[in-house]
């Protein structure tokens, strides 16, 4: 397997203040037989203030990975750290309160509640916890994302990159610790995709907020600070504020590597 | 094509289950109502069978053409017309003639017999008869014991004797006749078939002749003909002796099976209402069940619309996707129908259960007749096909490019033309009820129908009308009723109204059944207080007395009516009797009615009774009163002049005064001295007694002394205005308990049928949930949502119900003003809890899909396709 090490000029992760970090983590779906391992033991720190991206090919894990982290799923074996909590052991009810107080989501389609107009969705989960809406925090959000005409439309009436935008000011507006995106852009055309990346990248760049983001676009995955490698649920490189190409490349070795393992 | 709509059955399982309920409860509401009149039937038949066992009948010829007895069917009294009465000692003559082994008179007549616990032998509203028991009386088993012989025995009928708790040769008291009677009983006789409710008790014949058959008239002579001679023999050998010797007296002879015949008819076409009456359920069952079915339809097929788009890209054409939503129909409604027909069975036989336990006993065979099962599966199949045409019309229609979009959006259809149509219809509706209320006071019918009629077109276009414009109505009624919901509970209630919100039609639908159900609800209950109110009105207005003397069995005996009139402390003590009379006069032919007698002076002492023209103190000099109703109908003026005849006279009297009494309801009332001389010997059937205490004496002490007297008689009491009042009431309420039964189902129907469109849309919503849910909103917060969706639903079929009724019930009231519903009186305090019940049955429908809901694991729920 090719290890594709960082370039020498970009500085190490700062492993000591991670916002997010997993060890030892393993999923494994059904038992015996037909048991599938989607994540062989990961080692993982996310970067406070990063914007991460987890790329990889399809059934190698990063979904798993990120829902493991974010909460949605609970992990087989390891630890799950986020903003200093373990949530791996944590009840579905905590699960609960922590998505709705220190994590953001962006999905990757059907993100909007439908009957909510613009400004409700993104409130929503600051209404869900009775949370009193932070104006100024509000205001910063929509003039970043440029909602501010677009907040009394239902999202029927709003484009896909419009609701997506909406999206990411949902997961934001409450100063969530983290942010989780799956496949943000995946549903989008590369101008709309452009637009909603950029915004994400900016608000890990004016906002301090700190995002990680699933995704198989290299394109995509060039927006962020980092982009972490998984393959058959384990981790198997990481690149630091690369280019589409350096991607590119790593990914086809990534290829090369597993057409290797496979013959 | 066929394996593609079967396996979606199978994959879909929940929804399909669903829809197969709605049309479960329908048909089972249909085959219970064929299966209960059959069975009904059936009972009476039998009950025919054996109270009338004679090969042969005497009687005399009916003085009408086709009439029907007034009121419930009595099981042995004659059927077929009115007739007069005939000679008791014709029985020695036919007993005479060759072929004849006996001839035994119908005799009899009230009792009330003291059971084992002190208190009356009573049955609801059924009758409590003594008969005649002639020592071979063929129709009468002698379980035990021996035939009664003398005044102070009598025989129980098998169920009477166990209802009354008393054994042979206990002694007990007996009102007979009018006099109280220490009895001992000595039979316990038995009837082939169950006597539905009425309690029967045996005399020596020649004692139950003096009681009941004191002119020596009875009804009819029932022949018994020796081993071997058939009935039409016997008639013919009738004809030939007694009716050839009495050529005079109109008698006829009838063979038994012709008789019988009479009397099941004259019964089915009783049973005939009531088996109308639940259809009318019946069909607002089924009705309410296709809705359910339509709307289960409608969203499955909406969730499914990329799989049929996926169809049609791959070459199926619109036509094979109609079939195989279609099929689907079919299958469903073939199943729910079996199922259905099933359940109705059991329906059946649990309101077997319950009129049991009321006395009432229905033995009869209850058939699932080959006719009756194929209708069932047919109006089931076919409600579930025609329900399911649109939203198969929809799916056909499907266009394949849908199959490629990811999000599938469905347009809704503009309301615009189902608002027109409701209002249309509401408009129409509303004009008919008016023609309706029109008609009933002008007393002149239009187009040729009656206020009935009308009123039953007005009250159907409203409710269609209602139901087709309440998606138009959805949005802003459920906008205010959510207003609470959404200041309340952030942001539960917001998102909840969004979901009601956010498809009218379906909401709409959804609350459509309950509306039915309810706004029957609420009319009945608008009804109820309106029948109480009025009769207090007229209880209020018309008596004037301290204390009015009533009878359970409706029959004040004479003895009690002198001992009442006797006490010291009574001024007054005026006897209110009826007795059967064939009434007459201009513009009529002689019909079998009952005329009302009253002492003249109780007018303006102890009856204040409302005149429209005329004075009541020409009843004094021998005119009568008529009720304005007969004077309408039958064109009468004062001054023209009526006919009453009984068997022993016949008075032509002079029409001097025209009531709007309530209380005399009668067509015609007369003065105490005619109805006695109309009746001769016979006595007057009293069915209340007016009293009034001489001056200074408290109406304590008056009711003490009214008690003490009354003891004896068991069912006889005195009320004051205000006890008279809540017994009346109590009948009221007695009469409603089984209109409230059936709206009880069609109100469990409309439960479920919200239970299933919540559901759906919870599985609808899959993909939102999960996403709300994975934003934070926790497990108990999302079951509060739907719960609140339900109750919100709920409340707005119930508040368009209960508006709905409310009006109709307004309607129904003047159509029937004159009929005792002078007064319209809405109970807001019983309607407001109608309206909070709606959101306990709100909450109840939305427990399963909530809990449904929130056992999603946000993962999946996410990843739904």
């Amino acid at each position: 397997m090719g290890r594709h090490a960082a370039p020498a000029s970009i500085s190490p992760e700062p492993a000591d203040d991670p916002i997010a970090s997993a060890r030892g983590l393993t999923k494994v779906y059904g038992t015996g037989a037909t048991a599938v391992h989607a994540l062989r033991g990961v080692d993982v720190d996310l970067g406070r203030g990063r914007l991460t991206a987890i790329m990889g090919p399809s059934g190698s894990g990063k979904s798993t990975l990120m829902h493991c982290m974010a909460g949605l799923d609970t992990p087989t074996s390891g630890t799950v750290e986020v903003d200093g909590r373990v949530i791996s052991s944590m009840s579905q009810r905590q699960l609960t309160t922590l998505r709705r107080t220190r994590i953001g989501f962006v999905f990757q389609a059907y993100n909007l509640v439908p009957t909510l107009t613009a400004a409700e969705n993104i409130t929503l989960p600051l209404d869900i916890a009775r949370t009193p809406v932070d104006r100024e925090r509000f205001d910063t959000v929509i003039n970043t994302l440029g909602l501010g005409d677009r907040l009394t439309h239902r999202p029927t009436e709003l484009s896909g990159g419009q609701q997506q935008r909406v999206a990411c000011a949902r997961a934001l507006v409450a100063k969530p610790s983290i942010v989780f995106a799956d496949e943000p852009t995946g549903n989008l055309d590369s101008r709309a995709a452009g637009e909603v990346l950029g915004f994400l990248r900016r608000s890990v760049d004016d906002l301090g907020q700190s995002v990680v983001m699933v995704t198989h676009d290299p394109r995509s995955a060039s927006y962020a600070h980092r982009v972490v490698f998984l393959a058959d649920g384990a981790l198997v490189g990481e690149l630091h504020d690369p280019a589409e190409a350096d991607i590119l490349e790593a990914l086809a070795a990534l290829g090369e590597a597993r057409e290797r393992d496979a013959s | 094509m066929l394996r593609v709509s079967l396996r979606e059955i199978r994959a879909h399982g929940v929804r399909f289950a669903l829809s197969v309920l709605a049309v479960v409860l329908g048909v089972a509401f249909v085959a219970g109502t064929f299966i209960l009149r059959a069975m009904l039937s059936d009972t009476f038949d039998s009950i025919v069978e054996s109270s009338l066992q004679g090969d042969a009948y005497l009687r005399s010829i009916s003085t009408t053409e086709e009439g029907l007895p007034d009121g419930p069917p009595d099981p042995s009294a004659g059927f077929g017309g009115a007739r007069d009465g005939i000679d008791i000692t014709l029985a020695d003559e036919l007993a005479d003639v060759e072929g004849v082994a006996q001839a035994l008179p119908d005799v009899q007549g009230p009792i009330v017999i003291v059971g084992a616990d002190g208190t009356a032998v009573i049955n609801g509203q059924a009758p409590s008869l003594a008969l005649a028991l002639h020592p071979d009386d063929p129709a009468v088993d002698l379980v035990a014991g021996e035939v009664p012989v003398g005044p102070n025995e009598i025989g129980l009928e098998s169920s009477a004797l166990e209802t009354s708790g008393l054994a042979l040769g206990d002694t007990t008291t007996v009102v007979l006749g009018g006099e109280v009677r220490e009895v001992t009983v000595v039979a316990e006789g038995g009837y082939d078939s169950p006597t539905s409710g009425a309690t029967l008790a045996f005399l020596d014949a020649d004692v139950a002749a003096d009681l009941f058959a004191p002119d020596g008239l009875v009804n009819s002579i029932a022949v018994y003909g020796e081993d071997g001679v058939s009935q039409t023999d016997l008639v013919d050998a009738m004809t030939e002796t007694v009716l050839a010797d009495h050529p005079d007296d109109n008698l006829e002879a009838r063979t038994g099976d012709d008789v019988r015949a009479e009397a099941s008819a004259a019964i089915n076409e009783i049973i005939g209402f009531i088996g109308t009456f639940l259809l009318v359920f019946a069909s607002i069952a089924l009705f309410v069940g296709a809705f359910i079915i339509t709307n289960t339809f409608a969203m499955s097929v909406r969730q499914r619309q990329r799989e049929y788009a996926l169809l049609r890209a791959l070459g199926a054409s619109p036509v094979q996707v109609f079939a195989v939503v279609l099929t689907q129909a079919f299958a469903v409604g073939l199943v729910g129908s079996a199922i259905g027909l099933i359940s109705g069975v059991a329906l059946v036989d649990l309101i077997r259960w319950i009129l049991s336990r009321f006395g009432m006993n229905l033995t009869g065979d209850a058939p699932v007749t080959a006719f009756t099962a194929a209708l069932c599966l047919g109006i089931g199949t076919l409600v579930s096909l025609v329900a399911a045409a649109v939203p198969a019309r929809r799916a056909a229609l499907t266009a394949p490019v849908e199959a490629m979009r990811d999000d599938v959006t469905v347009t809704e259809k503009s309301l615009r033309w189902r608002a027109l149509a409701g209002a249309a219809l509401l408009l129409i509706g509303v004009a008919a009820t008016y023609v309706s209320v029109a008609v009933a006071t002008d007393e002149t019918p239009w187009w040729g129908l009656g206020p009935g009629p009308w009123l039953g077109i007005g009250a159907g276009a409203v409710l269609v009308g209602m139901l087709a414009l309440s998606p138009v109505i959805a949005r802003s009624t459920l906008g205010v009723l959510a207003a609470p919901f959404v200041a309340a509970i952030k942001p539960l209630g917001r998102l909840a109204r969004g979901n009601v919100m956010r498809n009218p039609r379906r909401t709409a639908s959804t609350a459509g059944a309950l509306m039915i159900g309810m706004a029957l609800v609420a009319a009945c209950t608008v009804l109820a207080a309106s029948a109480r109110e009025s009769t207090t009105a007229i209880v209020e207005s018309e008596y004037r007395a301290d204390f009015v003397v009533m009878s359970a069995t409706n029959a004040v005996p004479a003895e009690a009516v002198t001992a009442i009139a006797d006490l010291e402390d009574v001024a007054r003590a005026d006897a209110v009797a009826t007795a059967p009379v064939q009434l007459s006069g201009p513009g009529l032919e002689p019909t079998s009615t009952t005329v009302i007698g009253v002492p003249p002076e109780a007018f303006g002492t102890t009856l204040e009774i409302e005149t429209l023209s005329g004075d009541l103190a020409t009843l004094a000099d021998g005119e009568a009163a008529v009720h304005t109703s007969a004077a309408l109908e039958y064109g009468w003026e004062l001054g023209d002049r009526i006919t009453l005849r009984t068997d022993v006279t016949e008075l032509t009297l002079t029409v001097g005064v025209i009531t709007n009494s309530q209380a005399l309801n009668a067509d015609v009332t007369i003065g105490q001295d005619q109805l006695t001389e109309l009746l001769g010997p016979a006595p007057a059937n009293v069915v209340m007694v007016a009293v009034d205490g001489v001056e200074g004496v408290s109406p304590d002490e008056l009711g003490e002394q009214l008690d003490t007297i009354l003891e004896p008689y068991v069912t006889v009491t005195a009320l004051t205005e205000e006890e008279l009042v809540n017994q009346i009431a109590d009948r009221v309420n007695q009469a409603l308990v089984i209109i409230y039964a059936l709206l009880a189902l069609s109100v469990v129907i409309a439960v479920l049928g919200i239970v299933n469109t919540l559901a759906l849309s919870v599985i609808e919503r899959t993909r939102e949930i999960g996403l709300i849910r994975a934003v934070g909103l926790g497990r108990l917060q999302l079951s509060t949502t739907i719960v609140i969706e339900s109750v919100l639903t709920a409340i707005f079929g119930t508040v368009v119900g209960v508006v709905v009724g409310v009006a109709l019930a307004a309607a129904v009231r003047s159509v029937f003003a004159d009929q005792g519903l002078s007064v319209l009186a809405v109970p807001w305090d019983q309607l407001a809890v109608i309206v909070a019940l709606s959101a306990v049955v709100g909450v109840i429908a939305a427990l399963w899909p909530a809990i449904r809901a929130s056992r999603l694991p946000v993962l999946q729920a996410i990843a739904q396709e």
